[in-house]
């Protein structure tokens, strides 16, 4: 009969060894970002996303110095709390319009969220466009 | 017609049950003749899919718009090759292809092995049977393709983005690499309950296991190849749910293909083996649950259907149904040999596969980490590149480095003395490529820097053993006849390597500038100078095109235009990039017009260039290549296999 192999100690030992690196990583390095919909910002400040549909009517231009303004509601909401948001950088995706989810990147502070990144989210499969 | 289309599909499921139940008795009591009406019931239920999916695909041709699924996914105006992709364009249709390739290649595997491996293969078919049973009651009973409307003048149409060649074959090519591991996870589950624990399974599997792999390889390649050209960001890949979701079985897939090669010699990691198979399958089917339940955020926009509870619930049934079966024969998986030197083949690939696992662990946990939060704190978080390019470089490098050192130790035992001696010229040319780089000042990225050199490293082992096995042998042709499997899966490390210097140097040494031209000015990137010459606007019935044309000088002259196109049905944009690919410098330079003025002739302007990026696409090719070398039939092999297996069919 073979004796245990030490390949199961190797084994555990690493597996171990990965999960308390990667778990004290993301728990020490803290790259992860609190993601909220509109309705949930209320109280919060500093670095987040919002995730949300765009309503109202869009103002100005990403590249200008009033940036593009507009308003995120809760995805598929039709209503409640609204964001004002203010993006400046590169122009949005091409697929960003009123009506559309997207996740906006930045920082939040006063009642008002200052964009630094919109991704447009695809309308590829499984549902309609909006 | 769809009421045809309805009843293939229940025929389906109740063919699907009756593999399942009566598969099982039959197997459980040895009845030959029952197991066989068990098989005959597998290979009629591909049928009845067929002729399912030949119902939606006319729909579709014929824009049949009375099938909500057609109005909801094309349009008049749409080529017929787009009104097909729109097949698995959608939930149901997606779904109905998974069945397809499911009762396909389940009836193909079963109906080749049927003979060789009989008491094996009788408990195959319950399995796959119950996997078709979930898959054919969710087309029934929860979404259906054949639900019908009062039909509408026109349909939604399918989204502009998405109307690209590359996005006629990625789809089907994920769904062939998904559905196929349900093969070699069929048989595992088969040889745990009918206690034939052996290699055999393994045997059996092994091309399948190939082949779905090599699916969802080049699918995400061909993924990653139409976000480069149609969404215009510059990038390949965002470690998005969605793309994770095809990511982490393909890579449990990676690690099974090595660690099967120790047990076919060794006997060795046979538990190991069942958990990395089970662990593929599973984790094919949660990533359908990912892409379809809502639950988490991606950049696709997936509804929170109501299929998402039905999957989650088959994720944990067979993820329970898959341990307790591997608990349950642990007495039968028990190692012939032991791991005897760190320094050895199987321990090599012991460390390949514990940093494939890793990897793959380490993007579960970013997938999940969302939904871990949310139940822990009560908040949502999100972790973003930062995460997992950290792991990619952690994990990936070792890896890559493995390739390298693995192929030359040897099985057993190797002492350090040999080992260091055979790798001479791999190490000369490891330190001769450091060197340079770092000389040419390509040593600004540390990671760019040590990809690059193990890239070497691996690349000089291939080509030593190349060399070596060719003065052998007399001639290369002859030296990979004779091991196919192992020279194709050098070819495809070759692949790795290439992709690994593609994604190492169009991250690393990649340059990016954005400004704003008036019409004459001229922008500086990297060497080349470009000049904005104006925009123009071109209506054509369906769509209005808007671009921006740049005159270009430096080490390539000639012109680029970038902007958008306005959708008249369905309105939607898309953004069109300019890109200029030059094999001899290898980069690309990427042009990406923000926004255009056509009065003023103003745009914004973000220009990239990217070196080393189409190794990339290349690095598909070979991958492609070197799996057709080890996928390629191989009569000798064949002959051994049947020499070996025989005695240990009743």
């Amino acid at each position: 009969m073979p004796t245990r192999s030490p390949a199961r100690l190797v084994v555990a030992l690493a597996v171990a060894g990965v999960l308390a690196i990667f778990l004290l990583y993301t728990a020490v390095a803290g790259h992860s970002t609190p993601t909220l919909t509109p309705s949930e910002i209320q109280g919060k400040s500093g670095k987040l996303q919002v995730v949300g549909t765009v309503v109202g009517t869009l103002h100005g231009d990403s590249h200008g110095a009033s940036g593009l303004q507009f308003q995120l509601v809760d995805p598929q909401g039709h209503g409640g709390k609204r964001v004002d948001v203010v993006y400046r950088g590169s122009a949005p995706p091409p697929l960003f319009k009123v009506g559309r989810s997207v996740v906006v990147s930045g920082t939040y502070a006063h009642g008002r969220l200052q964009g630094n990144d919109i991704v447009t989210k695809c309308p590829s499969k499984y549902t309609s466009a909006n | 017609m769809a009421d045809l289309g309805r009843a293939a599909l229940v025929v389906t499921f109740g063919l699907a049950v009756y593999s399942l139940v009566v598969g099982g008795i039959a197997a459980r009591r040895n009845e030959r003749r029952l197991a066989a009406s068990a098989r005959n019931a597998l290979y009629c239920s591909f049928a009845s899919t067929l002729v399912a999916a030949a119902v939606l695909a006319t729909a579709l041709v014929r824009h049949d718009f009375s099938f909500r699924y057609v109005a909801a996914h094309t349009n008049r105006h749409l080529p017929t090759a787009y009104a097909l992709s729109a097949f698995w364009g959608g939930q149901e249709g997606s779904l109905l292809l998974w069945l397809l390739v499911l009762t396909g290649y389940g009836a193909l595997a079963v109906a080749i092995n049927r003979r060789l491996l009989r008491d094996l293969t009788a408990w195959v078919v319950p399995v796959i049977g119950g996997i078709a049973t979930f898959f054919s009651f969710v087309l029934v009973a929860v979404a259906s393709p054949f639900d019908t409307q009062t039909a509408p003048f026109d349909g939604a149409g399918l989204t502009p983005s998405l109307q690209n060649p590359y996005m006629v074959a990625h789809p089907p090519m994920l769904y062939l690499g998904y559905v196929g591991l349900s093969v070699p996870f069929a048989f595992a589950a088969g040889a745990l309950l009918s206690g034939r624990t052996d290699e055999r399974w393994i045997v059996a599997t092994r091309r399948w296991t190939l082949a779905a792999w090599t699916f969802l390889g080049i699918g995400q390649l061909l993924g990653a190849h139409w976000a480069y050209v149609e969404v215009g960001w510059g990038g390949y890949y965002a470690w998005d749910p969605v793309e994770n979701a095809a990511l982490m079985p393909w890579l449990a897939a990676t690690a099974f293909l090595h660690s099967v090669m120790v047990q076919e010699r060794k006997g060795m990691l046979k538990v190991w083996n069942m958990v990395l198979v089970a662990l593929a399958f599973e984790l094919s089917v949660f990533g359908t649950f990912l892409t379809r339940s809502g639950v988490v955020n991606s950049i696709h926009s997936f509804a929170k259907s109501s299929i998402g509870p039905w999957f989650l619930a088959f994720v944990v049934i067979s993820s329970v149904f898959s341990l307790a079966l591997i608990m349950w024969r642990l007495p039968l998986l028990k190692a012939k040999t032991k791991l005897e030197s760190a320094l050895s083949r199987e321990a090599a690939f012991l460390y390949n596969n514990l940093l494939l696992v890793a990897l793959c662990l380490t993007i579960l946990w970013g997938v999940l980490f969302p939904i871990v939060t949310q139940l822990v704190k009560g908040e949502t978080r999100t972790i973003g590149r930062p995460y997992y390019d950290f792991f990619l470089r952690t994990f990936g490098l070792p890896l890559l480095l493995l390739m390298g050192i693995g192929p030359l130790v040897a099985w057993r035992k190797s002492s350090l003395r040999g080992l260091t001696r055979m790798l001479a010229w791999p190490i000369a040319a490891a330190a001769v490529t450091g060197i340079v780089l770092v000389v040419v000042g390509a040593g600004s990225s540390r990671p760019g820097l040590i990809a690059y050199t193990f890239s070497a490293f691996v690349l000089t082992t291939i080509a030593v053993e190349l060399v070596r096995g060719t003065r052998a042998t007399g001639s290369l042709f002859t030296l990979v006849a004779r091991n196919r499997r192992r020279y194709g899966g050098y070819v495809v490390h070759a692949s790795v390597v290439l992709l690994a210097i593609g994604i190492a140097g169009s991250s690393a040494y990649s340059s990016s500038v954005e400004r704003r031209l008036a019409l004459g000015q001229s922008m500086t990137v990297a060497g080349y100078t470009l000049t904005n010459r104006g925009v123009t606007v071109d209506r054509k019935p369906n769509v209005t095109e808007t671009r921006a044309h740049l005159d270009v000088t430096g080490p390539w002259r000639g012109s680029l235009s970038s902007g958008d196109n306005q959708y008249v049905n369905p309105p939607e944009p898309s953004r069109e990039v300019g890109i200029h690919t030059d094999w001899l410098r290898g980069e690309d330079l990427y042009v990406i017009v923000d926004e255009s003025h056509a009065k003023t002739g103003v745009v914004f302007v973000q220009v990239l260039v990217k070196p080393l990026i189409n190794l990339i696409w290349v690095a598909g090719i070979v991958f492609l290549f070197g799996s057709m070398v080890a996928l390629w039939p191989d009569a000798r092999e064949q002959r051994r296999l049947v020499a070996r297996l025989a005695p240990v069919v009743p």
